[in-house]
Parts: C-alpha cells; sequence; structure tokens
C-alpha cells in the first residue's frame, strides 16, 4: 500500500468512527428523554410543591442583557431544571423566578410576534418550538 | 523570532485601535460606516488595479509545463487535463485548482532520513490543511449573508443548516468554525516547527494567518461566549449592502474589533500575497491549453522586416553581375 492509500484508509477510518459517535450521541439524546419520563427523580422533583413564585411585573435582568444573553439563559435553565432538577433562579436582586419558558412568556406571551419579529430579521432560527408552544400557536 | 513577534503585534494593535476609539473615543460611525465603505473601495480599486496591470501583459506563447502526455498522434494516450489540447480543459485545470488545490497535491517533502540520506516522499498535510483553512473560511463568509441580506436564499439556508447538523451548543454550534481554527493552528505551526520552514517564512506569511485566526477567535467569542446584540448589527449590515449611510443602535466594542480587522483584511488583500485569489485565474502555466505543436503561435512582437528574395536582388545588379562575369539564372 502506497502513502497515499495509506491516507485515505486513515480519513475513511475517521470519518467511519465520527459518524458512529455522531449516531451514539443522537440515539443516546433519545434514550434519556424515555428514562427521564418514567421513573427519574428529576421528573419527580420538576412539580416541586410551592416552587418559586413567578413575578411577571419585571424581567430578571435589564433589557441590555436579555437581547444578547437570553439564549443562554434559556438553554442554561433547560440545562438545571431538566438534567438538575435545580427549577428556581434567584437574580442579582435576590428575587425568586421559576426556571420555565412559562416565567418569560408571562409576559412576552402576550405579544405573538415577539420572539419571530426579531428572529425573522435576524435570519436566526432556534430549535425551541420544535418542542415547546410558541407564543404564536397560543391561542390567546 | 521577529518574523513572528513584529506580525502578532501588529494585529493586537489593530484590534486595539477600534477597541479604545468605540469605548473612549464615540468613533461609532467612522468604524462602522466609513472605514468599512473605504477598505471596500481599496479593495475594488485595488483589485482592479493589480488585474488589469497583469491582463495587460502580453503572454505571446503558451507555457507547456505539464505533467501529462500531450495531444499527439491518435495512437498515443492522452492526459486531457494535464495537458489540455483545448480551452474547455484548460478551465476544468484552473477550476480544479482553484477547488481542489490539485498542484498542492503534488507536494512532496524532503528529509533527512537516518544519517546522510535524503529522503523525497509525499506529503499531503499542507494539501489536506490548505483546503481545510479555504473552504471552511469560504463557507463561513458565506453563512454571513444573513445579516446583509432581508431574507436568506435557499442554497445559504441549506448550507448553514449542514454546518451546524450536530446540534449542539446554544447557538448552534458550525462545524467550521473548529475547522477554520484547528486549520490556522496547524498552518501556523507547520511555519514553526520545522527550521526550513522558519528560514522561509517571512512576517507577511504570518501576518494574514494572525489576522484571520484575530477575526476568528473575535467572531466565535461573539457567537458562543461573550454575545452581542445581533439586532443593530443586522441593521447596520443591510445598511452597508444597501450603501446607505444612516448611523447604527449602540453595539458591543467586541463587533466592531471584528468588523475593523475584516476592514483591514479587505484592504490588505491587493497589496499582499493574498492577491492569489484573483491572480490564480491568471497563471499562464494553469489558464493556456497546450497546443504549440497543434498551432501555429506567431510571435507578436516580430518587427515588419522588409525581405528580399534573390529574384529581387539579380534584378537590380543582373547588368553589373554579367559584366563582372558572375553567372546569373535569369538571363
Ligand atoms: C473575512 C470576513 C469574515 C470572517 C472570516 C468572519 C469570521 C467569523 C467567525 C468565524 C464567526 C463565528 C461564528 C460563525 O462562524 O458564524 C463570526 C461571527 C460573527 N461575525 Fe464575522 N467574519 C467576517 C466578516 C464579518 C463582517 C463583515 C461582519 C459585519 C456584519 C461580521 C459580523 C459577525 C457577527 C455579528 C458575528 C457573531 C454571530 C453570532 O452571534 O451569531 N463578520 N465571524
Amino acid at each position: 500500500m502506497n502513502k497515499f492509500s495509506k491516507f485515505l484508509v486513515a480519513l475513511a477510518a475517521g470519518l467511519a468512527v465520527f459518524v458512529a459517535a455522531w449516531f451514539f450521541m443522537q440515539a443516546g439524546h433519545y434514550g434519556s428523554v424515555s428514562a427521564h419520563a418514567e421513573n427519574s427523580p428529576v421528573a419527580a422533583a420538576a412539580p416541586a410543591p410551592g416552587g418559586a413564585p413567578i413575578d411577571s411585573s419585571k424581567c430578571i435582568l435589564p433589557t441590555e442583557y436579555m437581547r444578547a444573553h437570553h439564549m443562554q439563559v434559556l438553554n442554561k435553565w433547560r440545562h438545571d431544571s431538566v438534567r438538575e432538577g435545580n427549577r428556581t433562579y434567584v437574580n442579582p436582586q435576590g428575587e425568586h423566578f421559576d426556571k420555565s419558558l412559562n416565567t418569560c412568556l408571562g409576559c412576552h406571551g402576550s405579544n405573538p410576534m415577539f420572539c419571530f419579529m426579531c428572529h425573522e430579521f435576524a435570519n436566526v432560527k432556534p430549535t425551541c418550538w420544535d418542542c415547546h408552544l410558541s407564543p404564536m400557536e397560543v391561542p390567546q | 523570532m521577529k518574523k513572528v513577534l513584529k506580525p502578532l503585534i501588529a494585529v493586537i494593535v489593530l484590534a486595539l485601535i477600534p477597541w479604545l476609539g468605540v469605548t473612549y473615543g464615540k468613533l461609532d460611525y467612522v468604524f462602522a460606516i466609513i472605514i468599512p465603505y473605504a477598505a471596500g473601495v481599496i479593495l475594488a480599486l485595488g483589485m482592479l488595479f493589480r488585474l488589469v496591470d497583469w491582463l495587460r501583459r502580453p503572454v505571446p506563447f503558451n507555457i507547456p509545463t505539464t505533467c501529462g502526455q500531450e495531444k499527439s498522434l491518435d495512437w498515443v494516450k492522452t492526459n486531457t487535463l494535464e495537458c489540455p489540447s483545448n480551452p474547455f480543459m484548460a478551465a476544468l485545470r484552473v477550476l480544479s485548482e482553484v477547488f481542489l488545490f490539485r498542484s498542492l497535491f503534488r507536494n512532496t517533502k524532503a528529509e533527512m532520513a537516518g544519517g546522510p540520506k535524503l529522503v523525497y516522499g509525499s506529503h499531503k498535510w499542507l494539501w489536506l490543511g490548505g483546503l481545510a483553512f479555504h473552504w471552511s473560511m469560504l463557507i463561513i463568509v458565506i453563512r454571513h449573508a444573513r445579516f446583509f441580506l432581508a431574507t436568506l436564499p435557499v442554497p445559504i439556508e441549506l448550507l448553514d443548516t449542514a454546518d451546524r447538523f450536530l446540534d449542539v451548543t446554544v447557538p448552534a454550534f458550525y462545524i467550521t468554525d473548529a475547522v477554520a481554527l484547528a486549520a490556522i493552528t496547524f498552518l501556523v505551526l507547520r511555519r514553526l516547527s520545522d527550521a526550513k520552514m522558519r528560514i522561509l517564512s517571512l512576517s507577511t506569511d504570518y501576518f494574514p494567518l494572525f489576522l484571520f485566526g484575530a477575526i476568528a477567535i473575535v467572531g466565535i467569542s461573539m457567537r458562543y461566549v461573550t454575545k452581542v446584540n445581533i439586532m443593530p448589527v443586522k441593521a447596520l449590515a443591510m445598511t452597508l449592502a444597501s450603501f446607505g449611510f444612516s448611523e447604527p443602535e449602540p453595539i458591543g466594542a467586541l463587533f466592531y474589533v471584528h468588523l475593523f480587522l475584516v476592514c483591514v483584511l479587505l484592504a490588505y488583500i491587493p497589496f499582499s500575497k493574498l492577491v492569489h485569489m484573483g491572480g490564480i485565474f491568471l497563471s499562464p502555466t494553469r489558464n493556456l491549453p497546450n497546443n504549440s505543436r497543434a498551432k501555429w503561435h506567431k510571435n507578436p512582437w516580430n518587427p515588419d522586416i522588409k525581405f528580399r528574395t534573390y529574384a529581387e536582388y539579380e534584378d537590380e545588379f543582373r547588368e553589373k553581375m554579367k559584366k563582372a562575369g558572375i553567372p546569373v539564372e535569369k538571363q
């Protein structure tokens, strides 16, 4: 085998490992979802009695910060609540919020286009609405 | 080491200029509108100047530096891509160079193997690293169309979707970001890790690499870590795309570092080795069909010589020649 064939074989092997790893990562996601739904402690902890009150009169953090970082906040909230069962967010002013999309939609749901206006303008396609009901789909 | 440090410091200083200018000088308009247009004009005029200059240079003969059999007798097998005999195949040869870097694929490396033995071996890493760098940069730049266009054309949409198909991190991770960073790192280390390459490399070889690296790192940081508000960015990009001059809303200073380094890059292209992006199409050894045997190539510089035939000479001197006893052809 000459050097180039060896190189091609290495490339093909690398590609195969990559595809396999990706496949199992994806498969792993689906597996974990059903496990949570059945009997995980997280699922049990989720509707914790006396959850944090939803203060829907103002936003959790300043508007300027939210404009740039809301996706990071939501991503962290999802991880904290779904994976770790920690459902309460405390902002720098010491106010408590439920780590839930509903906290946001408590105010922002009143405008069905709230999320879409910017996302359309900026050409970004977040995957939130693959699972969640978007403000546009919720009957007003 | 000076050859490496100078361009590195240059890039750092260049990155600090917009950061200071926007944070302390409130020079948003300069960095958002004036400098991008200036860079665009320099790029367009500079490229035009370089290419027109090259196009005007005469290329009187084709230059058959080929690695394949030229078209010859019917029973001789020809290599139509390596040694094209018509313009179509020559165009294919140029395009395969542009898109696949075919010449680089032939790259060899000379090494001393165990004592005084010089060994030449095929060396594909530069080809692979170069290809990864150029393609990921191209895809990243094409993806940026989402800032400049109101609605994305379907092909760019598909490219974007394919690029983030791993579907990890928020915002979605782009494969090309990782590939670009890895390729730049490799290309820098390639020059630093070998004594021969260190001697051959100039500061003008490091500067573009550092500049691209800085642009990519700042962009990646803006997307995944420090974040910027995309709305005013999109508004500004659409203003620039429609040649408008309206003042942008406030955007983070980091964005202006990104944009200013891109402007430096655009203005630097026509005057540096990066001009190869236009020059490659004009390489005579790639774009000329090798038909030097099939076709007569007349030298366009041949002076217009007045030839005089022997018959004319004899006509003039016949009488004198006869008198002198010199034989003549016509009596
Ligand atoms: C040679 C040109 C450029 C290169 C190589 C480049 C490179 C990058 C890279 C690697 C990223 C990381 C995220 C991604 O891959 O999309 C990025 C992000 C970004 N770039 Fe550029 N860029 C260029 C030009 C521009 C220009 C002209 C603008 C002005 C509108 C711009 C604005 C941005 C913004 C706002 C982000 C953050 C994206 C986000 O948050 O989703 N870039 N850039």
